[in-house]
């Protein structure tokens, strides 16, 4: 039978308590015991909490986020601990649904006794658990779910101050897009979409078609097929938008749905009549993997476009160098992005949680805003105002490289200035 | 919107039709002959698609090789699915089965995260298949033209075998009237064994083949099994004719769907399901 600690078990009594108002505000001061000249946080463990997709065509999502978890805590325990409490985590399939996600939320504080909570693939769920983290009194750091609507609507315009996102949200799979069509191909002027029939790939799109017209206003948005969580076969998505003749397909499903779904649009000749594909997420490990007979091949035509929210190739620093070679040393994979993004999220909480001296939610909250980290994916500032990691990811196409084995997000990258491509508060909101 | 279009995209929905006949034809069999409503049976097409995707794309097996097995190893389970659980089920309430049929859909999805869970490539199309021919001005992918081609084989080959030899009076004979069969000295539960298992291996076969171009996931057998009901709703319950026009109409007006209405693509095919149960609740092929 383990022991709870003072705060855990005021935090477990507040909640059965179901006063969910008093819970903002419940004091969860460290207790002065033995040995708080060692441990001044007051507890031997912190314990991380994490989510993502871990079934299906998106496990490989979910197995990275652990990974990068996994990772962070070793070394982090490895060096003493965050000031002397060392790391425990517990990782929950998601299962892409909100109430899934939900229900592992509450599960994780309320029974395990989370202390704080990291990942999440999906932004239908990451939508679902951001109204009911003040209840529950809990940062949860989101390490991919991309909607603006996390941080623009949750954050900044309802003000629920327990949701931060340290990854890039669609202003990477839209806006940066807008960008690389206006600079690399002038002639397109017909663009369609594959979307993810949900949440996220409503978003790129609308998001997608604001800054295109806004960079080029001849565009034109030609037709649109919409593919929900677990569509087997998208040649009929496919077929339907190239019966549209378009320029550019903005594709937006993601991990294995992609890998099958590039693979279709290959044998169905896409490649000989578009000008460009975007695949939003291509840059995701699994995706590079899964696509590398026909990138080897040349299917694409060298005509596959893609970007991520970081991608294991970039930044040359010491800190990324250093990250790659732990993470294939310890897993023999090269790192995704939701695992560098998760990975970076336990650092954020180290930092903020050794700035604030403290496990309590509020002052966590304020030492998480505005602060700036060192990261593999380079230096990051999570902004006041909307709690959203401000830095920079490339896009490019997807070509082989002699130094990797796998393809890369590696030619013509357009590399970008986070504040020419983020969006910036008061947002005005964009009409799906 | 060009003929030549619509006509490419009927194309593309025949080849979503022709996995969607795999697995409506063996519920519709079995129905038909054992009288039971098996919920489990999109489960089986996706653990045939899983054990397809382990000889074929993990082990490196000859895909021919790996869609038999998997196959073979699905009729096998399929068989002792029907020994041990439908057997005694057969006196009891419908209820019982729907029950214990959705216990198995559970059950199968769990047990491929289990075994599964983690592992997710596609496996390269075979050698003999990769490539596409051109059809309208387009390219359409010799795959979907050899999956077509399977469909409407196993159709042509299971029609004959049911309507021509002794094997499908026999089955035919207990699906009419299981007591008169078994007194003319049927052996009855051998026929329902077989029959099963049979079914089983079409839903494994249509599985098998998906593995090269389409995802499976453990959700697989879910999200199948109720197209597949409303497939055999529409054709009719039992009826392996209507089974087959079923999926054609379901694959390729979804199909036109994702053309025509992006935004509501499912609801045309419920649309018809409606329409079917108002005008002819029998199915159009049900008596």
């Amino acid at each position: 039978m383990r022991r709870f600690s003072r705060r855990e078990f005021l935090g477990g009594a507040v909640v059965v308590g179901a006063t969910g108002v008093l819970a903002a505000c419940a004091p969860t001061q460290a207790p002065t015991q033995p040995g708080a000249q060692a441990k001044p946080l007051g507890v031997d463990t912190i314990k991380i909490g994490a989510m993502g997709a871990l079934s299906g065509a998106h496990a490989d999502y979910g197995r990275q986020i652990n990974m990068g978890l996994e990772l962070a805590k070793e070394e982090i325990n490895a060096n003493g601990g965050i000031l002397g409490s060392m790391v425990e985590t517990r990782m929950l399939d998601e299962e892409l649904k909100p109430d899934v996600g939900v229900r592992n939320t509450r599960q994780l504080v309320q029974d395990w006794g989370a202390h704080f909570l990291v990942g999440v693939d999906s932004s239908g769920v990451a939508m679902a658990i951001g109204p009911i983290l003040p209840e529950l009194d809990r940062v949860f750091i989101f390490t991919h779910a991309a909607t603006h609507r996390l941080t623009e609507e949750l954050v900044y315009d309802k003000k629920i101050k327990h949701i931060f996102r340290i990854s890039v949200p669609v202003y990477q799979d839209a806006i940066v897009a807008a960008y690389v069509f206006r600079d690399k191909l002038p002639q397109a002027r017909r663009f369609a979409t594959i979307g993810a029939d949900y949440e996220y790939g409503r978003a790129v799109w609308a998001l997608f078609r604001e800054y295109m017209k806004r960079f080029r206003p001849e565009a034109e948005f030609v037709a649109e097929a919409w593919a929900p969580f677990l569509t087997t076969d998208f040649s009929s998505h496919i077929a339907a938008v190239m019966a549209a003749n378009p320029d550019v397909i903005v594709s937006t499903p993601w991990a294995g749905e992609a890998v099958t779904l590039l693979r279709q649009a290959v044998q169905l000749g896409v490649f000989d009549k578009i000008q460009a594909w975007w695949q939003a997420m291509g840059g995701s490990v699994d995706v590079l993997e899964g696509i590398k007979g026909e990138v080897q091949a040349n299917a694409f035509k060298g005509k596959l476009w893609a970007t991520a929210r970081y991608i294991h190739n970039y930044p040359d620093t010491p800190e990324n160098r250093a990250f790659v070679e732990k993470f294939q040393k310890r897993w023999a994979r090269f790192p995704n992005y939701s695992a560098e993004t998760t990975y970076s999220a336990v650092y954020a909480i180290k930092a903020a949680v050794e700035k604030a001296r403290s496990l309590d939610t509020s002052k966590v909250i304020a030492a998480l805003e505005g602060l700036s980290l060192k990261t593999p994916a380079g230096d990051r500032y999570i902004r006041p105002e909307d709690h959203q990691a401000v830095y920079s990811v490339p896009a490019g196409r997807v070509v082989m490289d002699p130094k990797y084995p796998i393809p890369i997000v590696g030619a013509d990258l357009v590399i970008l200035k986070p504040e020419d491509y983020y969006r910036k508060p008061p947002f005005e909101p964009i009409k799906f | 919107m060009t003929v030549e279009n619509l006509i490419f995209q009927g194309l593309v929905g025949l080849s979503l039709a022709m996995y969607l006949w795999l697995v409506s034809a063996g519920l519709t069999l079995a129905f038909g002959v054992l009288g039971v409503i098996n919920f489990a049976h999109g489960s089986l097409y996706m653990v045939g698609a899983y054990l397809a995707y382990t000889l074929y794309g993990r082990l490196g097996l000859d895909f021919g090789v790996a869609v038999i097995l998997s196959v073979l190893t699905v009729g096998l389970l399929g068989a002792v699915m029907e020994r041990l659980l439908f057997r005694p089920m057969y006196r009891l309430d419908t209820a019982f089965q729907l029950i214990l049929t959705f216990g198995l859909v559970l059950i199968f999805s769990d047990l491929v995260k289990l075994i599964w869970g983690g592992l997710f490539v596609i496996p390269p199309v075979p050698a003999i298949f990769q490539g596409a021919v051109p059809v309208l001005g387009r390219s359409f992918p010799v795959y979907n033209i050899f999956v077509i081609v399977a469909g409407i084989v196993v159709a042509a080959v299971m029609g004959l075998v049911l309507e021509r030899t002794w094997w499908g009076k026999t089955v035919r004979a207990a699906a009419a009237d299981r007591e008169m069969a078994a007194s003319l000295g049927l052996n009855i539960y051998r026929v329902f064994v077989l029959v099963f298992a049979f079914a089983a291996m079409l839903a494994a076969l249509g599985g098998a083949f998906s593995i090269p171009v389409r995802v499976v996931d453990p959700g697989t057998g879910t999200a199948l099994i109720v197209q597949a009901f409303i497939i055999t709703v529409i054709g009719g319950l039992g009826n392996l004719r209507g089974a087959f026009v079923g999926s054609l109409l379901v694959g390729v007006l979804s199909a036109y769907g994702t053309l025509l209405f992006p935004v509501f693509e499912l609801f045309i095919i419920y649309l018809l399901m409606a329409a079917v149960l108002l005008i002819k609740p029998e199915g159009l092929f049900g008596r």
